[in-house]
């Protein structure tokens, strides 16, 4: 478990971390979700001992690590962009933390071989970095970190260097390997779908604060402000009110709608169909309202946008359900 | 961009005349009357106790600068790049300081620092001659070394970054094993450029030297004094010939030796 307690960190006139607070419990594996700037990445690498809080205390499993060097944290730590030892095989780069260490060698070769063979590098250990692909380098990164046993396991955007299919791959992996391998894990990243995907909690950070901190469901269904409800997922403005894109309900000017729904519809607007995107099986109809010209974008499934038969300049009525309007509202109790 | 074919040809002639009338012709020339009777005269020339004496002097100095430029180089670069302090802008400007003085004024300083009435003369009462012996030659060859590692190593630290030695942290390495076993190996590339250059303005430097050096043959002569000497004092052309071919023989190795690195370099 890591605690941070009141942790504040300046650079100059500019408070990347503003009196956070954040409990990490133990096992899980928690998402840093904020914007560029938000004080993410300074969290974790304070977390890690690599920046030096302004004030407050960061506690792993019970013990004070605010003064602890990197070295004695128990940390393991991937960094963005692999940090990979460029001089050495990809079996000394595993080894290191090891060698450092002094163990014997017979025992180094197995932990070596064995991390490799987690991470799917079995029989790359005489390569060097420059001969493998980002996603292996990144992969030999955290059999690195994973090498020590570290009580915590800290990723800095592990894969923001990488192309979005590799990404995708191995955010999976990475939540394979997290329920096979058990370690207390924190990752940065400004991707929500990331975090969505990966996590079993996320933080929501926006200019050194904490927004809210809850499992993906609860952000996603829950936001506690509109800043998480448009920084998880998107969101569509009508008339002040903030819905989820597919929660908007269109309908043809008859009235009669083609989706059955029983709500009664407080939100109901007219608007102008601007253009409609399809995106495999979702469309996305971008529209403008009518009456204050603002745009936003609906989101419906392909069988939908068939039938009520779309086409760009038409005019529609997009309808919010009642359960849907009252999630977004800041400091509200939230939807049932 | 295309250019016409008279236009490279001619680019390309006035290149080669230019690199020949200021390079290979005088080279040349020099090793065509120092090998012009055969390979006997040079051996007897650059045999004399003298011209001993003043091959071991110059490989003496460069022994004794490299290591200290080594360290003092990393250090310093390391510094530059790494820490911010008040004053880096202009230790920026120090370092580049020999490139802009010339060496005769170096001497002329030097003198002026630890000679007899200098700041520092008192040392040579306490029997620790500077001037005129073996450390005036050596801290004068330091000042005009002194850029080398420093200019050499500095953009290869620039680029590594830091992630790599932030990542031994974490790993457990202290900072002496992460400089060893981390910094070290990935700076090694610029450091060999730097102490090569480092040898070779050592073993060529002439105008800083001759100012501090007794220029005793067989005593206080390095390889350049010697080329100066032989021709200028004792009008013995052939060996003034001789010898500079020998300094130009040990330039070539050094030469030799890191293009040799760099085939090397790049393959690994």
């Amino acid at each position: 478990m890591i605690t941070v307690t009141a942790a504040r960190k300046n650079y100059g006139d500019f408070a990347a971390l503003d009196d956070v607070g954040l409990e990490i419990p133990a096992g899980s594996l928690t998402a840093l979700l904020g914007p560029s700037g938000s004080g993410k990445s300074t969290l974790l690498r304070s977390i890690a001992g690599l920046e030096t809080l302004d004030a407050g205390r960061i506690d792993i499993d019970g013990r004070d690590v605010t003064a602890v060097p990197p070295q004695r944290r128990g940390i393991g730590f991937v960094f963005q962009h692999y940090a990979a030892f460029k001089h050495m095989t990809v079996r000394d780069n595993v080894a290191f933390g090891l060698t450092i260490r002094k163990r014997p060698r017979r025992e180094v070769d197995k932990r070596v071989d064995e991390l490799l063979e987690i991470v799917g590098l079995g029989g790359f250990q005489h390569r060097y970095p420059a001969q493998l692909s980002g996603g292996q380098r990144q992969r030999m990164a955290l059999a690195r970190a994973l090498a020590v046993d570290p009580q915590v396991l800290l990723l800095d955007e592990p894969f923001g260097a990488l192309d979005a299919k590799v990404r995708a791959d191995l955010r999976r992996w990475l939540r394979r390997l997290h329920d096979e391998v058990h370690v207390t894990t924190v990752l940065v990243t400004h991707d929500q779908e990331e975090a969505l995907d990966v996590s079993d909690r996320i933080a929501v950070l926006n200019a050194g604060r904490i927004e809210q901190v809850g499992s993906p469901d609860e952000l996603y269904e829950q936001p506690a402000n509109d800043f998480v409800m448009s920084f998880l997922g998107s969101v569509a403005n009508i008339g002040g009110t903030m819905v989820r894109p597919h929660d908007i309900v269109l309908e043809r000017e008859s009235g009669v709608s083609l989706v059955t729904d029983a709500h009664p519809a407080p939100t109901r607007v007219r608007a102008t169909v601007e253009r409609i995107v399809r995106l495999g099986f979702e469309v996305r109809v971008d529209l403008v309202n009518d009456a204050n010209g603002d745009r936003f974008a609906a989101q419906v499934t392909r069988a939908v946008s068939d039938d009520l038969g779309l086409e760009p300049g038409e005019t529609v009525h997009a309808c919010v359900p009642a359960a849907a309007t009252r999630r977004g509202t800041a400091g509200e109790s939230l939807a049932v | 961009m295309r250019t016409s074919t008279t236009t490279r040809l001619t680019l390309r002639t006035v290149a080669l005349a230019y690199l020949l009338v200021l390079l290979a012709v005088p080279i040349a020339l020099i090793l065509w009357r120092t090998f012009g009777a055969g390979i006997m005269p040079f051996l007897e020339s650059v045999r004399t106790p003298a011209a001993i004496a003043a091959l071991n002097l110059s490989l003496l100095i460069v022994a004794i600068v490299v290591p200290v430029n080594v360290v003092f180089g990393i250090t310093t670069a390391i510094a530059l790049v790494r820490w911010r302090f008040p004053g880096r802008g202009l230790m920026q400007a120090v370092v580049d300081l020999p490139f802009a003085v010339s060496p005769i004024v170096v001497g002329v300083s030097l003198i002026m620092l630890w000679g007899v009435h200098g700041w520092f003369g008192g040392v040579e009462s306490l029997g620790f001659k500077v001037i005129f012996g073996l450390p005036g030659m050596v801290l004068a060859t330091l000042f005009v070394t002194l850029p080398f590692v420093v200019r050499e190593v500095e953009p290869v630290l620039h680029e590594i970054g830091t992630d790599q030695e932030q990542a031994a942290a974490t790993l457990g390495a202290s900072t002496w094993q992460t400089f060893w076993r981390i910094t070290l190996p990935a700076i090694r590339w610029g450091l060999t450029y730097g102490v090569v250059l480092t040898i070779a303005r050592a073993l060529g430097e002439f105008g800083a030297v001759i100012m501090v050096s007794s220029g005793f043959p067989g005593v206080s002569q390095t390889l350049t004094l010697l080329v100066h000497s032989r021709y200028i004092d004792d009008h013995n052309t052939y060996g003034a010939y001789a010898a500079a071919s020998l300094l130009m023989g040990l330039a070539l190795l050094t030469l030799l030796g890191m293009t040799l690195l760099d085939r090397k370099r790049s393959t690994s």
